[in-house]
Formats: C-alpha cells, sequence, structure tokens
C-alpha cells in the first residue's frame, strides 16, 4: 500500500476503515488522535493561565482599590508641618458664671524662607512700614543663612496686618495659622490666670495647672480646643470690684501695695483674689518685677495682730479661759533683752474679751503663754498654717517659722510677728475659725453645688461661735479696733493688724502692713474678707494715723457694700 | 456563546462607567466634605474671637466707666428694701 509521506483526508478515511483489521496503520492513526488530543490539551491550559492571570490582575486592582476607598490615603498628610511647629491648644476659661476669662485665638504667624529672599533690606525695610517697632537688624541677620528654610519672623498677627503684608507681595514671606492665648479682661485677676509663653504652652498660674493636669493638648497648626471650659470660682464682678477698691485704696492712703480676697468659708472657694500692682497676663516679662509679685499667693509676711484670732481660739479652746477670764496686763512681758508691752491704754485688768476688741500684745502673750509652745506649734499646725500649701494658680509661698520656738516666739507668734506667712493660708486658717470649725483648702475652682464637701473639724463650734462674737463686737460695739469697717445690715466682723515691716536694723515703725481680715454676716458666716495695704502714709483722712482701723478696715468696709449685693447680699437700713 | 459575551462586554461597560461615576462623585463628596470641614473650622475660628471680643467690649472696667457717665453707681444702701418698706427710689410727692 503506501509508505505515504502525506496523509490526506482520504488516507486518513483509509486508515480509519481498515482499522478493525489491525495493523500498523492502525497504530499511526492512534497516534494522530493522540496529538490532536494534546494540542487541544495545551490551547486549554494556556487558555486557563492566561485567564488565571487576568483574574490575578483584576483581583489585585480589586482589592487595592477597596484599600484606597477604606482608608482614603490619609496617613499621607503630617510629616510636613511636624519639625516646624507644634503648639498646644488650650480650653477656655470662665468665672464662675460662665464670662470668658481666657481663650484661644487663632491669629496669623509670618515666617520667611530664607533661601528665596531676594533682597534681605528689602524685606526689611516694607516690614517696618507694615510692623511698626519690628527689628529691621534682627531680620536682615535672620534672613542672612541660605541655609535655613525656615525662620519665623513675627507671630501672633492680626488678620489685617497678615492682608497688609500679603499686600507687600514678597515671595519669600508666608504664613502659619497659629493659635494665640487672650484674656479679654486685661490685667483683671492676671495674677491668678498666669500666662503662657509664645507656643501657647503654660508658664504660670492656672494655665501651668491646665498643662500640669493633661487639660492642653498638642496641635499642628491652629486647632481649637474641644475640651470643656474650665469654670473658676471666681466672679468677675466681684474681682473687678475687689481690684477697684482696693486700688483706690492705695491712691487713698499712698499705699505702696494692696491684696484683697473674698472667699467662701464653707467651700474655699476663691470668689475674688487680687494683688495689686497687678500684671497683665499677656505680658510676660512683668512676671519678673518685683513690684508687681503676687503678694497673696508668693510672699510671706509677719500679719501682726490679725493673728491674734489664733490665739484668742487657741486660749478658748483650751478650756483654762473663758472670754469674761480676767488678765493682768499692767506689767510688760520680759524675755533677757526684749520687752513686750502695751502703750495705747492703760488700766491694769483686761478681760480676754478685751484683750482681743483692744487687742493687747501682752494680754495675747499671757494666753499663749498659759497654752505653752508645743501646743501653739501644734495649734496653728492643725490650722494648716506651719505646712506647705498648693492651690491651682500654683504654690503657696513657705510659711517661714521661728528658728527656735521658745517663750519669746510663743509670745511674739501670739500677736503675729516671728512667723511669715502667705495672705492666702492666713485666711484659709481664719475661715476655719468662723465656719464652724472645720479645715478648708483654699480652691481657685468652681465646686459642684448641693454636696458639702467632706472636712476634718479643727476648733470645736463653741470656740468658733465665741470667735465670731468677738469679731462682730470687734466692729459693733465701738469697743474695738474695727469700727470703721462696718456696713450696716451685713453684720461685718473682723480683726485689724498693724504689722511693722522688719527692715535692715530691726523693725521699722513707720513702714507697716496694715490687715482686716473680716466676715459676714456674722451671724452665720459665709464670705471671709482680707484686705491689706502694705506701707499705707498718715493722712488727713486717717488723721495721720497708718494703722489698720483708719485704713484697712474701711476700705474692707467699702469692698464688702460692693460686693455684698453681687453675692446675693442685700444692704441693709435706710440711708440717714 | 455569542449572547454571553455580549452580556459580558456590555456589563464591562456599565460597570466601567458606574465605576467612574461613582469615582466622580466620591471626589466630588470628599471635597464638599472638606469644604465644610473649612467652613466649621472657620466658623469655630471667628466664634472664638467674637467671643473675646464680647468678653473685651463687657469687661467691667469698661462698663463701669459707660455706666457712671450714665449716672449709674455700685447698689448701696437705701437702694433696697423690704416688702413691708416704702419704696426707697419712689419720689417723696407721690406719696
Amino acid at each position: 500500500m503506501s509508505n505515504g509521506v502525506i496523509i490526506t483526508p482520504g488516507l486518513a478515511a483509509d486508515a480509519l476503515r481498515q482499522e478493525a483489521a489491525g495493523g500498523f496503520q492502525t497504530t499511526r492513526a492512534e497516534r494522530a488522535d493522540d496529538v490532536a488530543r494534546g494540542e487541544k490539551r495545551a490551547v486549554r491550559v494556556r487558555a486557563l493561565v492566561a485567564i488565571g492571570c487576568m483574574a490575578l490582575g483584576f483581583l489585585s486592582v480589586g482589592i487595592q482599590l477597596m484599600r484606597l476607598a477604606a482608608n482614603g490615603g490619609a496617613d499621607l498628610r503630617v510629616s510636613m508641618s511636624a519639625p516646624i511647629a507644634t503648639s498646644f491648644s488650650r480650653p477656655e476659661i470662665v468665672d464662675r458664671n460662665g464670662r470668658l476669662m481666657a481663650g484661644d485665638l487663632v491669629m496669623q504667624s509670618l515666617f520667611a524662607d530664607p533661601s528665596v529672599v531676594l533682597d534681605r533690606d528689602e524685606v526689611a525695610e516694607k516690614l517696618s512700614t507694615v510692623l511698626p517697632g519690628v527689628d529691621q537688624e534682627k531680620i536682615r541677620k535672620n534672613l542672612s543663612d541660605k541655609a535655613k528654610r525656615f525662620v519665623w519672623v513675627r507671630r501672633g498677627l492680626s488678620t489685617w496686618q497678615a492682608q497688609q503684608i500679603h499686600e507687600l507681595g514678597l515671595p519669600a514671606l508666608s504664613f502659619r495659622k497659629e493659635l494665640r492665648r487672650a484674656y479679654p479682661l486685661g490685667r483683671t485677676a492676671g495674677h491668678i490666670l498666669g500666662s503662657v509663653d509664645v507656643d501657647n504652652k503654660g508658664l504660670s498660674g492656672l494655665e501651668l495647672y491646665l498643662d500640669e493636669r493633661q487639660n492642653v493638648d498638642r496641635v499642628h497648626g491652629a486647632s481649637l480646643s474641644a475640651r470643656p471650659a474650665v469654670r473658676l470660682s471666681l466672679d468677675v464682678a466681684v474681682q473687678y470690684g475687689l481690684e477697684e477698691e482696693l486700688s483706690e485704696a492705695m491712691k487713698r492712703y499712698s499705699a505702696k501695695a494692696a491684696l484683697g480676697l473674698v472667699m467662701d468659708v464653707h467651700t474655699g472657694e476663691i470668689v475674688a483674689a487680687a494683688s495689686l500692682p497687678g500684671i497683665d497676663p499677656h505680658n510676660v516679662s512683668q512676671r519678673a518685677d518685683e513690684a508687681r509679685i503676687d503678694r497673696l499667693m508668693n510672699g510671706t509676711f509677719e500679719l501682726g495682730s490679725v493673728f491674734k484670732m489664733f490665739t484668742t481660739a487657741m486660749a478658748l479652746e483650751g478650756g483654762k479661759v473663758h472670754t469674761g477670764t480676767e488678765i493682768d496686763v499692767s506689767q510688760p512681758l520680759r524675755f533677757g533683752r526684749y520687752q513686750i508691752k502695751d502703750h495705747h491704754f492703760s488700766g491694769r485688768f483686761l478681760s480676754v474679751e478685751d484683750v482681743f476688741l483692744k487687742s493687747s500684745n501682752v494680754g495675747s502673750g499671757i494666753l499663749a503663754l498659759g497654752e505653752g509652745a508645743e501646743r501653739q506649734r501644734q495649734f496653728l499646725e492643725q490650722l494648716g498654717l506651719t505646712s506647705a500649701l498648693e492651690t491651682e494658680a500654683g504654690f503657696v509661698a513657705q510659711p517661714r517659722l521661728p528658728e527656735r520656738w521658745g517663750e519669746l516666739e510663743t509670745v511674739t507668734v501670739a500677736y503675729g510677728h516671728g512667723l511669715a506667712v502667705a495672705p492666702m493660708q492666713f485666711a484659709a486658717a481664719a475661715a476655719t475659725l468662723v465656719n464652724g470649725g472645720y479645715r478648708i483648702k483654699p480652691t481657685f475652682l468652681r465646686k459642684s453645688e448641693g454636696k458639702p464637701p467632706k472636712r476634718a473639724r479643727v476648733i470645736s463650734p463653741e470656740t468658733s461661735g465665741a470667735i465670731r462674737r468677738l469679731m462682730r463686737e470687734n466692729v459693733a460695739s465701738g469697743r474695738g479696733t474695727g469700727s470703721r469697717a462696718d456696713v450696716p445690715g451685713l453684720e461685718v466682723g473682723g480683726k485689724t493688724g498693724t504689722a511693722e515691716i522688719p527692715g535692715a536694723d530691726g523693725y521699722e515703725e513707720k513702714a507697716v502692713i496694715a490687715s482686716f481680715v473680716g466676715a459676714f454676716p456674722m451671724q452665720e458666716p459665709r464670705y471671709l474678707t482680707l484686705v491689706s495695704l502694705f506701707e499705707p502714709k498718715g493722712v488727713k483722712e486717717t488723721r495721720g494715723a497708718i494703722t489698720a482701723g483708719w485704713n484697712a478696715a474701711p476700705t474692707t468696709a467699702r469692698v464688702i457694700a460692693r460686693v455684698a449685693p453681687l453675692l446675693g447680699y442685700r444692704v441693709g437700713g435706710r440711708e440717714e | 456563546m455569542r449572547i454571553l459575551l455580549t452580556l459580558a462586554v456590555i456589563a464591562t461597560l456599565g460597570s466601567a462607567f458606574t465605576l467612574y461615576a461613582v469615582n466622580y462623585e466620591t471626589r466630588a463628596i470628599a471635597e464638599d466634605v472638606k469644604r465644610k470641614v473649612r467652613a466649621i473650622e472657620k466658623a469655630q475660628h471667628d466664634i472664638s474671637i467674637l467671643k473675646a471680643e464680647r468678653a473685651h467690649l463687657a469687661r467691667p472696667e469698661r462698663i463701669a466707666k459707660y455706666a457712671r457717665e450714665l449716672g449709674l453707681v455700685p447698689a448701696k444702701r437705701g437702694q433696697f428694701a423690704g416688702y413691708s418698706e416704702p419704696d426707697p427710689l419712689k419720689p417723696q410727692s407721690m406719696k
């Protein structure tokens, strides 16, 4: 047959026909069939691989799409701004009635890129036309370093200033939005609020407290704090009334400085606190001024006779005497070369009540000696006068205690010398005497109403009642030193104190701190006031006197008459 | 088979079209969200400035000056009266 080289369809059919007969043709046909089948399989595999690849490709595209849809590529931004500037966003500070005392503002800050500055002199000169007081020399110097890409020119510009600079058309200058702290009340409560630095970070006062309590957030650029406002115990109206009355008193009595405080005796909430001359929180440099220190918190002073409140309370609490007990005050107390005497009244015997009302140094000394040095130290410790005190506006200056606490020191401490405390700490202790005997902690934050805080009792309600009566007598009876502090209808009570300021050689008689610690209404005291005038002069109005009864007491009357209506008290009595 | 292919082509074209439509819509929405966030920020900044300005204008130091010019003074005795007392502010002639 054929040893066919060419397989034709005829031949193939022939082969099929001869299939049944078997033989080598049959085998050839099978082989051809196999080849065809193999080719078919290969095509299918190839197709499958191609389809698989396409599917994988589409799948990966799909997954990528989903991934992008899910996180939106948000993590691509931050890195640029990170090294340039971080600042702090701070919550607002409001007073007890929600009036704004401090808040963040978004302002424009100007920076330059020295590498693209064409003409340094042009930049400096043009800027000085818009920004008065700008240091041209400094700008030239800052812009000279071409290696730098970022130099601050001026931070915290108002929108219109920024607009003016923008209109100068200088290519190297750009703006960043930044947060700036604003204190809309200016100087009012400046000491308490404290201040912040150029990055809006707290430096002092309540601002520093906010930082320490992690109440501020690190931010890039300018995003305002979402935190709720910090509500203070202060009342802006009372604060202003107090500051104004104090500043008038400083003028009236030619005093160098003055301080004042209005405090809730039950909760320790400070409604108003001022130390004049005050500071403007915007002006950080004022903080370094010695004359402007916060005398209420950061200064310690020997406050003088106002301390007799503690001595009398200690003696009454001790139980050896009562208010009617007579004491022989005719002999001065002698300790070595020191001699302590009273010179402003005559008479041999004074009752404990009169020792308080007439403010007898000898009488107070005798009362203190009757209790002893150890008991005195312990009593003052219970009142919190010997240990460090901290408020939200910072640490109160540490009390300065006598180095040795012998009999002489017992007597001097009894009338408020030899132991120096910050007036804030003194006021907190005095509040204990009038609030029924509970220790309180001064606070600048608003306490929630209703729930009375858990308080430790320090003195008995009877002693507290006796002190209240004495304080009221001191103002109302006409026998005491505080009669000029009276405000009709308000039952003001209090104690005067005129302390000589220790100078280079001993105490100076003409330089005094005149203080009046008061409370009202005396039947059930709610508020304690403290007014201290530093180095008041004898003026016509005081008939030349520089004692507290003549200046601090009437100032207290003015303060109370001014603020009591704001605190919900009716100033009683018809005007004659 | 041909029908299937036609359907697939139509589906592809359709889905491509939808995808682009959704894409553009998403971009528009994202842009809108950005705009609104910016508007909110701007409003918040404005509010903070207005609040500060308001507090600054309403500071007691400034108000007191104007109040005094209008003849107002801090509340004092003689301006308070109980229910049983005659009104201290009522002129005498009207009694």
